[in-house]
């Protein structure tokens, strides 16, 4: 069978020289439909995120992440294909394992085949430091996923018979039959309408639902939302026009809605399952809580620490590929619910975004105090502000922690466990208690409060991310190559930095603070 | 010493009501939880709990916070209308923490484990105990050991045995050691050590015949597709020998053996081709005999008249046949066995101590003879090490280990390893294990299901149908991921499953009876009204004063 099929491919593509090489492999592939690790998806989709976890990027040369996954995976069906992975090493310690030169970051994914047996027992030998073994692991597993491809098993293409739908490897799939079928009716091309047929009859029995997730991923919105944010913030810091600034405010909220209603709509459920989308939900639900907030306040700071911190998540969400990763995955079954998923999770979340307009008033004080100017007005108004979003924040909080102690007494049978992710809740409501009742009784005062709320945000990220990415992984496999934890070690590198440069200006404050009180 | 009179009680309700106090003990609260959860990260939930969560003084911190919180309330007395947010947060709190003590006191927490269609009414709790088994009566006894996270002296005495130390977390380090009892000259006792290497990995591995030795030593061990099999030294001598039927029959306790051939045995074969060998023996050493039926090919065990298969035999029978298939590797101390398929036929090579290896017909494996000993028994010595835990489970130090002295000797009973003993002619096996509970009724599983997620093996969700045996009467159950299952004031949780050798799945379930529940719902409700009527009439106070 797979000699007729080569000859049938030589046939029809010699003659068109300038397609030789792609076959039959174009981007309008990408609208069919394909089950990947547990979900229906589009190819496009899966391609994109396949060929940017094997080589780094979404495109191989001139061609499309669905071109290159195509062309690659036709080398299953016996058709030797020119194109050429190539695999992104980054450890320094690998680069001299894979024996590149220094300065040379890639090697060919052919070059890896021919040594599997080699990175498998360096893998399995536990060797070097802990980065170290999780790169090598991580190669590996592109290795696997390469080969799988280039198997032709990893695209699986849907076979509706009736109303039972089947899976087939696209080896399986373009049958002789089915080709020679097709070719009767379209002898330049046969192969594309045999593979589209698979998408037909597939809608035609189950609706293509997945097409959202095609639109989805082809329109870009992150990026559209983080260029409405920063020149929304750019208006209103540099130009200081606050009507143009919440222009661009209100069409930030309006694209960063649709992107989380479409991710709501391909995922059937709370848009706060991973990292990505909970960095995606608080940027959002802060952004929002801030413009609510100062439009019944008439204060527009609110809508600028909604803004700076909208803008931070925006740019993490579109350039931290390597800590929050964009694909839609099936949940594990202990939060498969979706009353206490969209309660619990969206609370503790929202209660993070507030506090973390804080963080952002706070931070943006004590920096203007220390190297620029601020007048005193605003400084006590500024304290006046965050003390309200800490009061959002730690409400939030404590109304999340409480429904997180009811979701696991419902599903786990103990109301509290001492669980990593739980302790780091309460420590950082602990925390921020301990301030709003220093503040609240005016034993903390407004330049200390602003050094211990940017401070206390710390505990939040720990919370967040640090639970995550340095306590999962417990004492001897975190490195600091780690995206999470580079990413969190310097945020707190940050952080402390900015506290102890604008610490100094204790005995001025401490004037001018009796003089007001 | 002052009188209690003189003491100023205001001063005392004063501070202890104080934000300095309150500050500090959320300080102290807060430091003690971060410790916590690195210690968790690093050495496990476990460790973390006895070293942090669940010790006095962490209780004691969170006293302080109820007295802080208490006195902070009871300060601001008599009821100001602009405080009624806060004290509604405050006994908010404290209520949560009486359900609390509630549930730590009064509550059950432990998990049942359930083997398809196996009634069971035990649960497991979380307390280490020394449990004491008398196997002739049945009788059970169990002895609690000091929740602590690192070794601690017992010196305690239960029925002639001496209780020394325990140890929660500690790792074997191997010794040779004497045996505890005595044994026949004949018995078969002895323990190998062997290098065994191919292109892809080397291994030690420890095979004993050794009754006492730790139970982490067997007389079988697998590697792959790979089965090592230790056998009694007296028997190389009748696998070497030519017996064309490729049988031989050996006795457990001697290991004496003899071939059919060199007894005159005939092998027959039924008509269904299956054949067996019969074997007159003396019963209890007077001249009646009796017939041991064998079915060489099928079990090592006789068969009596009624074709019950009698596994208390002590000969037994060994057919070379049923190892040909799949790579089989006999050990008899100094002796290699193993059939190649290649040249279909059994070699039998001697092996040196510390000598030249023996290459095998897989793969270019080898394997080398590093130790023998004829009665020492090999042992894991426990030693106490802080444990290190790896995605959530141990990977080392999960043996709790327990010092005993009986007769003045030096014993060790363990969770791995139970010690059987035998003192003034009663027998006892003394082991490391939970602390149980018996539940009032009775649970069965019918059928576990696990659902994953299409094209991949990653679950998608567990499902337990069980039977639930009470009063007489039975009800069907099904319990899954957030659809617990409640009787008589226990809560049934699917949590877990695991796979028994056979390949069935067991499911295990959380085990909860929390009497603190209504309050610390109620507490919690309040805690949030609470807070948000604060901050209400906070902010209307702030707005009426500006305007």
């Amino acid at each position: 069978m797979k000699t007729y099929l080569f000859l049938l491919f030589s046939l029809l593509f010699s003659a068109q020289a300038f397609t030789q090489e792609a076959y039959f492999c174009k981007k309008e592939l990408g609208t069919l439909p394909i089950l990947q690790s547990g979900r229906i998806k589009p190819l496009y989709v899966h391609a994109s995120e396949a060929i940017k976890s094997l080589t780094g990027k979404t495109t191989v040369d001139n061609l499309s992440a669905v071109e290159a996954y195509c062309l690659l995976s036709l080398n299953g069906m016996g058709l030797p294909t020119t194109i050429n992975l190539k695999a992104k090493i980054e450890h320094v310690e690998a680069i001299k394992f894979f024996g590149l030169a220094d300065g040379e970051h890639f090697i060919e994914f052919e070059k890896l085949i021919a040594r599997e047996e080699e990175i498998q027992s360096e893998a399995r030998s536990g060797k070097g430091d802990d980065s170290y073994k999780k790169a090598i692991s991580k190669h590996l597993d592109a290795l696997f996923l390469y080969k799988d491809i280039k198997n032709g098993n990893n695209w699986l293409l849907a076979d509706v018979q009736g109303t039972s739908l089947n899976w087939l490897p696209l080896t399986a799939y373009l049958t002789e039959e089915k080709v020679v079928a097709q070719k009767a009716l379209t002898p330049l091309d046969p192969f594309m309408p045999v593979l589209f047929k698979s998408k037909e009859a597939y809608d035609k029995a189950f609706k293509d639902k997945y097409m959202i997730e095609y639109y989805y991923a082809k329109a870009g919105l992150p990026t559209v939302s983080m260029l409405l944010s920063i020149l929304a913030l750019a208006c209103l810091v540099l130009f200081k026009n606050i009507k143009i600034s919440l222009t661009f405010t209100g069409l930030s909220i309006v694209t960063q809605l649709v992107l989380i209603t479409l991710r709501i709509i391909i995922s059937g459920r709370a848009p706060i399952t991973n990292m990505y989308e909970t960095v995606l939900f608080s940027g959002t639900g802060s952004l929002l809580l801030g413009v609510v907030l100062g439009h019944f306040k008439q204060e527009k700071l609110y809508v600028y620490m909604g803004l700076a911190y909208n803008v931070c998540t925006m740019m993490m969400i579109n350039f931290a590929n390597g800590m929050l990763t964009a694909t839609i995955s099936p949940l594990v079954p202990v939060l498969r619910d979706n009353f206490w998923l969209s309660t619990h999770v969206t609370t503790i979340i929202l209660s993070y975004g507030a506090l973390a307009l804080s963080w952002v008033l706070a931070n943006t004080v004590l920096i203007k105090k220390k190297f620029g100017k601020i007048e005193l007005k605003e400084e006590l108004i500024s304290a006046e502000i965050i003390y309200t979003t800490l009061k959002w924040g730690t409400v939030l909080l404590a109304a999340g922690i409480i429904l997180g102690g009811v979701w696991a007494d419902y599903s786990w049978g103990r109301f509290w466990g001492w669980d990593p992710k739980e302790t780091w809740s309460l420590i950082v409501l602990c925390f921020y208690m301990a301030i709003l009742h220093g503040r609240y009784t005016s034993w903390i005062r407004t330049d200390r409060f602003m050094t211990f709320t940017a401070g206390a945000f710390m505990s939040v990220m720990m919370a967040w991310f640090g639970v995550n990415y340095i306590l999962a992984s417990g004492l001897h496999s975190y490195g600091f190559s780690q995206g999470g934890a580079l990413f969190l070690g310097s945020f707190f590198a940050i952080q402390i930095l900015i506290l102890i440069l604008t610490l100094n200006k204790r005995v001025e404050s401490k004037e001018t603070s009796a003089e007001h009180t | 010493m002052k009188k209690l009179s003189n003491i100023d009680w205001n001063q005392i309700e004063r501070f202890l009501g104080s934000l300095k106090f309150a500050v500090t003990i959320i300080l102290l609260f807060t430091i003690a939880m971060i410790i916590g959860t690195f210690l968790e990260s690093y050495y496990g939930t476990d460790f973390a709990n006895r070293t942090v969560y669940k010790t006095f003084a962490f209780m004691l911190i969170q006293f302080g916070m109820l007295t802080s919180i208490i006195f902070a309330a009871f300060l601001r007395l008599p009821p100001k209308k602009r405080l009624y947010g806060f004290y509604v947060i405050h006994s908010g709190l404290v209520i949560i923490g009486v359900g609390s003590v509630i549930t730590y006191v009064a509550g059950v927490d432990g998990t049942i484990n359930l083997a398809p269609n196996e009634p069971s009414r035990e649960v497991t709790l979380s307390k280490d105990v020394l449990r004491f088994t008398y196997p002739d009566s049945g009788k059970r006894v169990t002895s609690e050991l000091p929740y602590t996270a690192f070794k601690k002296e017992i010196n305690d005495e239960y029925d002639g045995i001496k209780i020394l130390e325990y140890i929660p977390f500690a790792e074997g380090k191997f010794v040779w050691t004497d045996s505890i009892n005595n044994y026949p000259t004949t018995t078969p006792l002895h323990s190998s050590k062997y290098h065994f290497k191919n292109a892809f990995a080397a291994s030690d591995i420890l095979l004993t015949l050794h009754p006492e030795a730790s139970t982490e030593f067997q007389s079988t061990q697998a590697m792959g597709p790979l089965t090592f099999n230790y056998m009694p030294a007296g028997l190389a001598k009748c696998f070497e020998s030519p017996s064309v039927s490729g049988i031989f029959l050996w006795n457990s306790e001697t290991a004496e053996c003899f071939t059919p051939e060199e007894k005159k045995l005939k092998v027959n074969a039924t008509s269904a081709g299956n054949r067996f060998v019969v074997l007159p023996v003396n019963i209890n050493d007077t001249a009646d005999k009796k017939l041991l039926t064998f079915f060489p090919d099928f079990s090592p065990y006789p068969v009596d008249t009624s074709f019950q298969v009698d596994q208390k035999s002590i000969i037994r029978i060994f057919s070379k046949k049923i190892f040909e298939e799949k790579p089989n590797l006999f050990l008899f101390g100094k002796k290699v066995a193993f059939f190649s398929k290649a040249d279909q036929k059994w070699s039998i090579l001697d092996i040196d101590l510390k000598g030249k290896g023996v290459t095998l017909p897989w793969m270019g494996a080898e394997i080398f003879l590093t130790d023998h000993q004829d009665k020492l028994v090999p042992f894991n010595l426990p030693q106490a090490i802080v444990p290190i835990q790896k995605n959530g489970s141990i990977i080392k130090g999960d043996l709790r280990a327990v010092r005993l002295e009986i007769l003045g000797k030096e014993y060790w009973a363990s969770n791995y390893s139970p010690l059987s003993v035998a003192i003034g002619g009663k027998k006892m096996i003394v082991e490391v294990t939970k602390e149980s509970l018996t539940l009032p009724f009775e649970i069965a599983l019918t059928q576990f299901k696990m659902d994953k997620d299409p094209g991949t093996n990653n679950p998608a969700s567990y499902e337990s149908f069980v039977k639930l045996f009470s009063d007489g009467k039975m009800s069907t159950h099904h319990v899954f991921m957030n659809n617990p299952l409640k009787h008589l004031g226990y809560t049934f949780y699917q949590a877990s499953y695991s796979q028994d050798n056979a390949g069935n799945y067991n499911s295990t379930l959380a085990v909860n009876v929390d009497q603190g529940r209504f309050l610390k719902y109620l507490g919690s409700l309040m805690l949030v009204i609470g807070a948000i009527w604060h901050y209400n009439l906070n902010r209307k106070k702030k707005g009426a004063k500006t305007s």
